[in-house]
């Protein structure tokens, strides 16, 4: 809200400096944003808030000073009997809905001369950011600025037939505004109409039709009352926004209207002339009388944490504009001032004082105790997820939650139901909740290659969004990993993820098949038969439509089932101190023979002191071993938890094992 | 010779030669270990020597794999002798003389991650809070119009809910409970749900993404972080909010710190103030509180006249640039490395 400090002092004995004002201001609740010098004026910005429309105009900003002074405010009559001659307004009002349009009053003025407004006008307007148009329209905006309500000048000669009705356009209505563009409407907007069609869309622009013009001498003056959200609906829709919409979605005061259309007339027959016609036109109903609040006086330091004197709470409440009706054993009971529609409550009363008195006045109170607070499970996983990736070189990201389609189906591992979409899109284009983390790190991959940067390597924590039916979706944690390492070093980076939360869980790989792998190069994970997610090589036709140009592989982790694997209080497991013993063996098996097979076997068969399989290299040699075998080269490591294994024993057990591979897959000893 | 003979004749080498060197380790005896390099190592007539001529009677065609062995084997009974000759002496000072090196040469870094700015931010928030006896908790990012509004003192009217500032989704209103789902435009939507199955006393720190529509730009993004705390116990003041906001800006900024509530207005807060710490003489926005709205308390089931509350919020983004001197919000969710790399 721009505010003129010329106009302000009209309403008010003011000698204090501006800083001091804008300063009371702001710790008040009207946040001072700056000022500036226009001509011999200063315009003040003063931040308003939703909930108090009464400060959209200078009178309420006025009245607040003066609270917070001390002063008196004057109001100005607006007296227009005087100005009046015996006829009345020739319209009928009639309002289809009293929902949208609870009052309307029109007065007319008759033998008015339009022309350029008076310097006084001009200048206050000016400051404001106003533009100076005629004597006539500006009025209308000065008393919309002087006390929050909008009101608008019809040329009473151009309202077609004797009523005007406050009525839903019909569908595909065209409306041509003052700003002489044409609008098409639909059945949620409100207009005024004459007997031709729409002459204002109601709440928010008048219309050139009834335009008030040079040529113009008789107005009809509306002040009316309209509902904040289909104006509020219309003005977005249209994206059409006025000082006017603007006060209607906050509300305006119902008992300030025929002071408004009353100050209008008068401002009006002063700067170009006429007559007010006495008889105005009242549509609608009175204002609902306002119901009292009461105030307990022992609630203010409940909530506040200090005493306020009675004195002072009754000061603030009647300065303020609201009427005590009854003070009585610590309580003060008001009944609202018409403007202040959001004072129906206690606590309403409790922050007034509060606001005028001064939170200043608050001390620090130490009245809280002391409280044991604990990190959640998934605060601690979180951080052993990122301390594990942070050691293997890869660095957190965070990327947007809402996808396009496509990326939206690039990878359906955790669900295959249509993603959910949200109403509007983040961004052009993306519009789909995402069911996977992957393909948002592919997208993160494409903006590094984009500036040749060598190492990619991202991961995020973050959740995807899984559709339930009938109920909110199942929201899961996922990590999700990108590098530009290959499949095996991906799959240690993992392992070893896995390991730092629990040392003795297995995970088991099988082959997973998805467009986004590449054919034979994508991997289930599982630990103890629960998903535990899925691992692969980036496919080319993948990579192709993420517009990647180097290799990539990408793994994504259910951390719900690290949470139900992590040991976050690891224990201690007595470890044997005798020397290991490591036994290498190099085995030619059927190509089809995996190394987890092996491993499986040779741990089974090795019986307790097998302490690990280790896994060496794999070498191929078809001239040796003949088609379709492999020499699997590995190390057994062997060890006791009470003794030195002697030669004998270890001889022993590496031959079960050698007999259980050979039994089981047919493996020979490469001799 | 076959090639399977020689490779078995190196193996028992092998096998022979360590028994002795552990041998040598147990009874940490040099003599023994020396005899035990002689024999299998010597250069005259050591075992190795010996079974190097071997090699030359394996066939031609298996010569590079039975050279391959045989050096291996070499290496490993090498190997074998400088462990155990470390070993009894305790260290490598048998060692001839190491070559100098170019110690400016760089070093090989390992390659470190680094965690993204705002995960360190709500780090450092919820840390600081959790000193302070406040437990962090979390809860859905999509939420029904019960827990984003009604609950929150957000009625049906209110521009808030207004379609075009909210990301809705396209489900059926029906089945769900509380009407339309949304991606929660504030992390407030917890506390809800923490007060909804707690009774008091409350101590929390709610965080967390929320989502409202919005222009991307430099200072602007549709998604961002807030971290809201929440006390409910029966006789909780503005003053212990002042008290409490006090302690944790000077945690955070470390120092004196002085704080300023202004009058402002939320639907869930009353009295509502925006929150300004002073420090090195300016007034920084810190973030909006308030005394816990009376129908926010009764929504979640309590009442007002026997338990008070506050409750705070703070844009974790702003924080964040505000501290790393991040001068565009889309640097934080672009994946860029470089910038990554600087945190």
């Amino acid at each position: 809200m721009l505010v003129s400090w010329d106009w302000l002092k009209q309403y008010l004995d003011l000698n204090i400096s501006e800083a001091e004002v804008c300063d009371r201001l702001t710790l008040a609740g009207l946040n001072f944003d700056g000022a500036s010098t226009v001509n011999n004026d200063r315009c003040l910005d003063l931040e308003v808030t939703s909930n108090r429309p009464d400060w959209l105009g200078h009178v309420g900003i006025a009245r607040e000073v003066g609270v917070l002074f001390d002063l008196d405010l004057k109001v100005p009559a607006a007296d227009i009997s005087a100005i009046s001659n015996g006829g009345a307004c020739s319209k009928i009002v009639q309002l289809e809905d009293e929902k949208f349009c609870p009052r309307y009053i029109a007065r007319s003025i008759t033998g008015v001369t339009v022309g350029a407004s008076p310097a006084w006008l001009t200048n206050r307007l000016n400051t404001i950011g106003l533009p100076s148009i005629n004597n006539v329209v500006d009025v209308t905006n000065y008393v919309l600025m002087e006390i929050g309500q909008p009101l608008h000048a019809f040329d009473l000669a151009k309202i077609e037939g004797d009523v005007i009705s406050v009525r839903k356009a019909a569908a595909e209505e065209k409306f041509m505004a003052i700003d002489h563009r044409e609008y098409l409407l639909s059945s949620d907007d409100y207009v005024i109409a004459d007997g031709r069609g729409a002459i204002a869309l109601a709440g928010v622009m008048g219309g050139k039709e009834t335009e008030v013009g040079d040529l113009t001498t008789d107005l009809l003056i509306e002040a009316a009352q309209f509902a904040a959200l289909p104006v509020r609906t219309t003005s977005r829709r249209l994206k059409l926004k006025s000082d006017s919409s603007y006060r209607f979605e906050r509300g305006v005061d119902p008992e300030m209207i025929d002071w408004a259309s009353r100050r209008c007339c008068e401002l009006i027959v002063e700067t170009a002339g006429g007559e007010v016609c006495e008889g105005r036109v009242y549509a609608g109903s009175q204002p609902h009388s306002r119901s009292s609040v009461t105030l307990r006086l022992s609630q203010l330091p409940r909530i506040l944490g200090i005493e306020v004197p009675e004195a002072e709470v009754r000061r603030i409440l009647e300065k303020l504009g609201n009427e005590v009706v009854d003070q009585s054993a610590g309580s003060i009971t008001i009944t609202p001032a018409s403007w202040r529609r959001d004072l129906d409550r206690e606590v309403d009363l409790i922050e007034e004082v509060a606001r005028i008195h001064g939170y200043d006045k608050i001390p620090e109170r130490a009245g809280v105790s002391l409280s044991a607070s604990h990190q959640s499970d998934l605060d601690r996983i979180r951080n052993k997820v990122s301390t594990a990736m942070l050691g293997m070189g890869f660095d957190e990201t965070l990327t947007r939650s809402i996808v396009s389609d496509v990326w939206s189906k690039a990878f359906q591992g955790w669900s295959l139901s249509e993603p959910l979409t949200t109403s509007m899109p983040m961004v052009k284009g993306e519009d789909r909740l995402r069911v996977s983390l992957i393909p948002s790190l592919l997208g993160a991959r494409r903006n590094n290659e984009k500036f040749s940067y060598p190492e990619i390597d991202l991961y995020e924590i973050a959740k995807v969004y899984l559709p339930k039916s009938k109920a909110l979706p199942d929201e899961r944690y996922m990590v999700g990993i990108t590098s530009g390492r290959g499949f095996y070093e991906l799959k240690g980076a993992v392992e070893a993820l896995v390991g730092s939360l629990n040392p003795r869980a297995m995970v088991t790989t099988i082959p997973y098949t998805d467009p986004l792998f590449e054919e034979g190069q994508g991997s289930h994970l599982t630990i103890n038969g629960t998903t535990l997610g899925y691992l692969g090589v980036v496919s080319k036709s993948a990579a192709k439509a993420f517009g990647l140009q180097q290799k990539a592989t990408v793994a994504e982790l259910d951390l719900t089932a690290l949470m139900k694997l992590a040991v976050l209080v690891p224990q201690h497991q007595d470890f044997s101190t005798h020397p290991a013993m490591n036994r290498d063996l190099n085995l030619v098996v059927d190509e089809e023979v995996s190394w987890s097979r092996l491993q499986d076997i040779s741990t089974t068969a090795g019986g307790e002191l097998v302490q690990e399989v280790t896994f060496q290299e794999i070498f191929r040699d078809p001239k040796k071993d003949g088609p379709g075998k492999k020499r699997v080269l590995f190390t057994i490591t062997l060890q006791a938890y009470d003794r030195t294994l002697t030669g004998e024993e270890a001889d022993a057990t590496i031959s079960q094992i050698l007999a259980a591979c050979g039994k089981e897959t047919g493996a020979k000893l490469l001799a | 010779m076959s090639l399977n003979d020689f490779i078995k004749q190196l193996d028992d080498l092998v096998e022979a030669a360590s028994h002795r060197f552990e041998e040598a380790i147990k009874q940490v005896d040099s003599q023994i270990l020396e005899d035990t390099r002689v024999e299998y190592l010597g250069a005259k007539s050591g075992k190795l020597k010996e079974a190097q001529k071997g090699l030359g009677k394996v066939s031609k065609e298996d010569k590079p794999v039975a050279g391959k062995r045989f050096n291996e084997v070499k290496t490993r009974l090498e190997e074998l002798f400088q462990s155990a000759a470390d070993t009894i002496t305790g260290g490598s000072s048998s060692k001839g003389k190491s070559e100098a090196i170019d110690v400016t040469l760089p070093g090989k870094r390992p390659r470190l991650g680094h965690i993204h700015p705002i995960t360190q931010t709500i780090d450092e928030l919820k840390d600081i809070m959790g000193r302070l006896g406040f437990s962090a908790v979390e809860g859905p990012e999509i939420e029904d119009d019960w827990h984003n509004f009604e609950a929150l003192n957000i009625p049906l009217e209110h521009p808030a809910r207004d379609p075009l500032d909210n990301f809705y989704l396209n489900v059926a209103a029906a089945g769900t409970g509380g009407g339309n789902q949304l991606l929660r435009s504030q992390t407030s939507t917890v506390q809800i749900r923490v007060m909804e199955n707690t009774k008091p006393p409350i101590r929390i720190v709610s965080l967390g993404r929320v989502y409202r529509p919005d222009e991307i730009d430099a200072t602007h993004y549709a998604m961002f972080h807030q971290i809201e705390g929440l006390l409910v116990d029966t006789n909780v003041t503005m003053a212990d909010l002042k008290y409490v906001l006090r302690l944790f800006a000077s945690s955070y900024l470390g120092g004196d710190v002085e704080i300023r509530f202004r009058p402002s207005f939320f639907p869930f807060t009353e009295p509502s103030v925006e929150v300004d710490m002073r420090w090195q003489d300016t007034w920084l926005e810190f973030g909006g509180a308030g005394m816990v709205d009376p129908n926010v308390l009764k929504a979640v089931g309590y009442d007002p006249e026997e338990v008070t509350g506050f409750a705070f919020g703070l844009g974790v983004e702003r924080l964040c640039m505000r501290r790393h001197g991040i001068n565009d919000i889309r640097y934080l969710y672009d994946s860029n490395t470089k910038f990554l790399a600087q945190f």
